[in-house]
């Protein structure tokens, strides 16, 4: 009897299953035939001018082409992950994904986006920096077309500047490591750290900071990847844990901070200078208090001023049944002019080289520092490694975390990313 | 006299703890309503205030105009309501037979119950998303609405199982002497006693709709569809950075309905048909 | 699988049951009719999904397009036994279990006890006493985050007014404090749910025998372990394997608050089945540790339900 419900639910189920089977894309979008094809685009913009930017070039782009009609959707940054996974799985992908080169890779192996090499116009091809284009070119097939990219900088209130009589450096004569070490040194006092160093989540920042002495944590051979932590790496960890623990310039308690944890402080007085992204500008603009005065500075130089390129991105899925409408669209969605529009919205980099002269960016605050920083953006050897994010889940993050909690020493830090670091390698070496 | 001294004493101490446990557990409602009558310039203070110096409806109106936030808790209540009911309809017969028969049903019932809620929900998303699809139920509030009656029935039917039991056998066999079915003497004399079981179930199975995420976000596309909770996480971005003000001004909104919900039911449900049924 | 039965050996029926012919599946007509309304959802939409994710722990799933699964036995499980990142997360999920559903347990216990008793504005109360399950998850992490916040946080600045410390503290970066700290946040926003559950058993209550146990001269602590205890037990018994093992399962508010950091003291085993599925694509080991947490969890709710079976007898 017991037998009975087990096999007959189970056959229940199978049947339904099979049932499906048959139908598994009609879950998909568009409409095929002779009507209009529609095109499901999810963009992830979140800001307000943002999202009215995405929505100003897409209306344009209906009224223009009625035969190829695009609808938006809005994705988050905290779920998108989980949902374009179930939605691959599913087969209910949106036609035009917007997402970050770091994911891409992984997502191409999966077979869920389509490879545009063959796509992609000349025009825009010559217009895209060539680090941007890098950054989504996997075994020399391109799965993106890149058009956001963010620059590590440093904002400053500028009134303890002045104070301690402390020039803003140009875009094109940065403060070497050393300089801004002792000036974080002069801005420390009973009330203020010289600068608060936020490092949650800290793998990619801190290997980002590390190819500024030539680290690149990882060396590949036989196409198997490597973890190595030599010189070049260990510097710009040591530099940050002198100043949390030998010269006390820097705040401990931001080491924990992340998104905008840090403004009270800045705003306060307490942290003199605050390392972020050039898009934090918004967040401090927004959120300023009244007669808050600040600046920003250009990214330190070690050997270079190199930093990584990840930029945010646009892919096509594979299973897309309109993939030349989507790309045609693609083409004018990230043309020059609307790139401008995207990257004013989030105040980032646009990708393109044209838009990055339009004036309604070079308009924006303190734009020169942010198109220099921009021209060091390159492609890191992390980019390309298989497995990086389970590394950086289970090795890099929890132990540069008790690296700068000051419970571990820097060579056991080293041994872990190396060690435990080439064991998850290993098996997508295979 | 030593009883009353006992009481007089007492009571303050009953208050200063209710006192207590309400600043816990209701604090973050004053922040909320603080938060969305705030200015942006007023988020990032280092000593944050609890009034705002300038309040502003500013934070509601972006709210309103850039989601469809109306729309939303629509959507919401009627999914949730409908998820509600239907779980509790279904689970009060279903648990009652968890409690009172010894069959091959209640055991693997049981076992069912417990397995649903030990694996975790996160690794049936995609085969359970799969099976939607094939059933046409992709992007439709019916499949959002039978994954949570499935989703709340092991709670809802663990508790009122656990309910029944504690209910005397012997007031049911009275009435099977007196020659009532099952099917009366579950609507007689098991039902009533129910209540505030019921009400607990319902409550649960209200609220884990109201406030789910994850599957409504693979399950729907169509923006006219959306729930309540996919509007809200449209006001956060990348790195955990969220527009704090219309946030909270939304999640106010979305806040008030199931308190208000929730005090109607303490009013009403509770304390009139309970007393009646358990103490008159 | 098997290891999760807990009922006990089948009996007959209980002899006076009323009108019972024809059965099937020990279930007569109305016990049919009583119970197949529930068993069809769940076996359509609940069933399938559970034993496929349970399948999937046995064989190697991967995502993507064209990935071959193959049924590869229990590799996943040595696999596992070797792994000691599971382990550690394994250990820090047992204290967050068991810390969250103990301390919820007596808390909401004292709670459903002082909402029951006769106060003023009551409603009012049992309704803020509501306020965690109300607010939308999404809101609950950051609103967190903001009372942790180190120096802009009001949990500090009022510890610091009542002069409890004398510097600010790092709850969530500290790699001792932000586990008990996140445990706090546990507590808190599961304890409507456990005080809803065990109020509803507090008022059913008999009044009749708590009076004539204070007419006997029982006073309140007698009354209530003679008396309420004894009818709430089972609620009791039933909530807290609930709630360890919804603790246990869940990581989403963790994950928002710390992202399992810092320095891992905050992995819970969930976070990472979940990254092991979404975020690297190992849709089979992940099951296998699902099914591996159900082992575990099974362990703990079988000897506990088999204890408070035997005291209810």
């Amino acid at each position: 009897m017991r037998r009975a419900t087990i096999v007959s639910a189970t056959v229940l189920s199978a049947g339904l299953v099979l049932a499906g089977c048959g139908s598994g894309d009609d879950a998909g979008t568009g409409d095929g035939g002779d009507g209009p094809v529609t095109l499901t685009f999810q963009s992830l913009a979140f800001q307000p001018e943002s999202i009215a930017a995405n929505q100003q070039i897409i209306e344009q782009w209906n009224a223009d082409n009625p035969d190829i009609q695009v609808e938006y959707l809005q994705g988050d940054w905290a779920s998108v992950q989980d949902q374009l996974v179930t939605a691959f799985e599913g087969g209910t992908a949106p036609d035009l994904i917007h997402y970050e080169s770091s994911y891409l890779q992984d997502f191409a192996d999966r077979g869920w986006i389509l490879d545009i090499t063959d796509m992609v116009s000349s025009e825009l091809r010559d217009d895209i920096l060539g680090g941007a284009w890098e950054a989504v070119t996997f075994d020399d097939a391109v799965y993106a077309v890149p058009f956001l990219l963010d620059a590590q900088v440093i904002f400053a209130n500028k009134t303890l500047l002045d104070a301690a009589g402390i020039p803003v450096p140009a875009p094109d004569d940065p403060w070497t490591w050393d300089e801004f070490a002792e000036t974080s040194k002069q801005l420390t006092d009973a009330d203020t750290f010289g600068v608060a160093w936020t490092l949650k989540d800290p793998a990619n920042r801190m290997l980002n900071l590390a190819l500024n002495f030539g680290g690149g944590f990882f060396e590949e051979s036989d196409g198997a990847s490597t973890v190595v932590f030599g010189d070049g790496e260990k510097e710009a960890f040591q530099r940050i844990y002198d100043q949390l623990y030998v010269d006390k310039s820097a705040a401990t308690d931001a080491i924990g901070m992340g998104g905008s944890d840090p403004l009270p402080g800045f705003f306060a007085g307490q942290y003199a200078m605050l390392p972020k992204g050039i898009w934090f500008r918004q967040q401090i603009i927004d959120q300023a208090p009244e007669g808050f005065e600040w600046v920003t500075i250009p990214a330190l130089k070690g050997d270079s001023q190199a930093q990584a390129a990840a930029p945010q991105t646009i892919s096509i899925a594979a299973e897309s049944e309109h993939p030349e409408e989507a790309m045609a669209f693609l083409e004018y969605m990230l043309n020059p002019e609307n790139q401008a529009l995207l990257a004013k919205g989030d105040w980032m980099i646009p990708a393109s080289s044209a838009a990055a002269q339009d004036p309604i960016l070079t308009e924006t605050p303190d734009w020169p520092v942010a198109a220099a920083s921009g021209e060091f953006l390159e492609q890191a050897p992390f980019q390309r490694v298989r497995g990086y994010e389970e590394w950086k889940n289970k090795v890099a993050n929890p132990s540069i975390e008790e690296y700068f909690a000051n419970s571990i020493s820097l060579d056991e830090l080293g041994t872990r990313l190396t060690e435990d670091g080439n064991e998850i390698l290993e098996r997508y070496n295979r | 006299m030593i009883m009353r001294g006992a009481r007089t004493l007492a009571t303050p101490a009953k208050y200063l703890a209710l006192a207590a446990y309400l600043v816990f557990l209701a604090f973050p409602l004053l922040w909320l309503v603080s938060t969305a009558f705030k200015p942006p310039q007023e988020m990032a203070l280092i000593e944050p205030t609890i009034i705002p110096e300038n309040p502003t409806l500013e934070n509601f109106r972006l709210a309103f105009d850039q989601q469809p936030l109306a729309r939303a808790l629509l959507n919401t209540l009627i999914i949730a309501g409908v998820s509600a009911l239907v779980t509790v309809l279904l689970s009060i017969p279903a648990a009652y037979v968890m409690a009172r028969y010894r069959s091959v049903v209640s055991r693997m019932t049981t076992l069912w119950v417990l397995l649903s809620q030990m694996f975790p929900f996160i690794l049936v998303i995609i085969p359970l998303f799969l099976l939607l699809r094939d059933a046409g139920l992709y992007d439709t509030q019916i499949g959002l609405i039978i994954v949570y009656v499935v989703w709340s029935m092991p709670f809802a039917l663990w508790m009122l199982r656990s309910y029944v039991a504690g209910i005397p056998a012997e007031l049911e066999e009275a009435a099977a002497m007196d020659g009532a079915g099952r099917l009366r003497t579950l609507r007689d004399i098991v039902a009533p006693l129910l209540v505030p079981g019921v009400v607990a179930a319902a409550l649960f199975a209200f609220v884990s709709a109201w406030n789910e995420f994850l599957f409504a976000l693979v399950l729907l596309r169509t923006p006219e569809l959306q729930t309540i909770s996919l509007t809200l996480v449209k006001f956060i971005g990348a790195e955990g950075v969220a527009r704090l003000g219309p946030l909270a001004a939304a999640a106010l909104v979305a806040t008030i309905p199931s308190l208000v919900f929730f005090a109607i039911i303490q009013r009403r449900l509770v304390g009139g048909m309970l007393g009646g049924a358990v103490k008159s | 699988m098997s290891a999760t039965v807990t009922a006990p050996p089948p009996t007959t029926p209980r002899p006076k049951q009323p009108g019972r012919r024809r059965t099937f599946l020990g279930l007569d007509r109305d016990g049919l009719m009583l119970a197949v309304p529930a068993l069809i959802p769940v076996v359509l939409f609940s069933l399938y999904p559970l034993l496929r994710g349970i399948y999937l722990g046995f064989t190697d799933a991967q995502a993507g397009r064209n990935a071959a699964t193959e049924f590869t036995g229990f590799e996943n499980y040595t696999q596992l036994l070797g792994d000691s990142y599971f382990w550690e997360s394994f250990r820090i999920g047992l204290i967050w279990a068991f810390g969250v559903t103990i301390l919820q347990f007596f808390a909401s216990l004292g709670l459903a006890l002082l909402l029951n008793q006769k106060l003023r504005l009551r409603w009012l109360a049992r309704t803020l006493a509501l306020v965690p399950w109300a607010m939308p998850p999404v809101v609950v992490g950051i609103m967190w985050r903001l009372v942790y916040h180190p120096n802009a946080g009001i949990l500090n600045s009022v510890l610091t007014d009542l002069r409890i410390i004398d510097s600010n503290v790092e709850w969530l970066s500290s790699l001792s404090l932000a586990l008990p700290a996140v445990i706090v946040v546990g507590v808190w926003s599961g304890m409507p749910q456990t005080t809803v559950v065990l109020l509803a058993g507090l008022q059913s209550v008999s009044e009749e025998l708590k009076e004539a146990a204070a007419m006997d001269g029982a006073g309140p602590w007698q009354r209530f372990r003679n008396v309420t205890w004894p009818a709430l037990r089972p609620v009791v018994t039933a909530m807290t394997t609930l709630d360890f093992i919804w603790n246990f399962n869940s990581f989403s508010l963790v994950y928002v608050l710390t992202e399992g950091g810092p320095g891992g003291s905050t992995r819970l085993p969930m976070l990472f089945a979940y990254e092991e599925a979404f975020r690297y694509g190992n849709y089979g080991y992940a099951a296998a540790l699902g099914n591996a947490m159900v082992l575990v969890i099974a362990v703990f709710v079988v000897f506990y339900l088999r204890r408070r079976y035997r005291e209810e007898g």
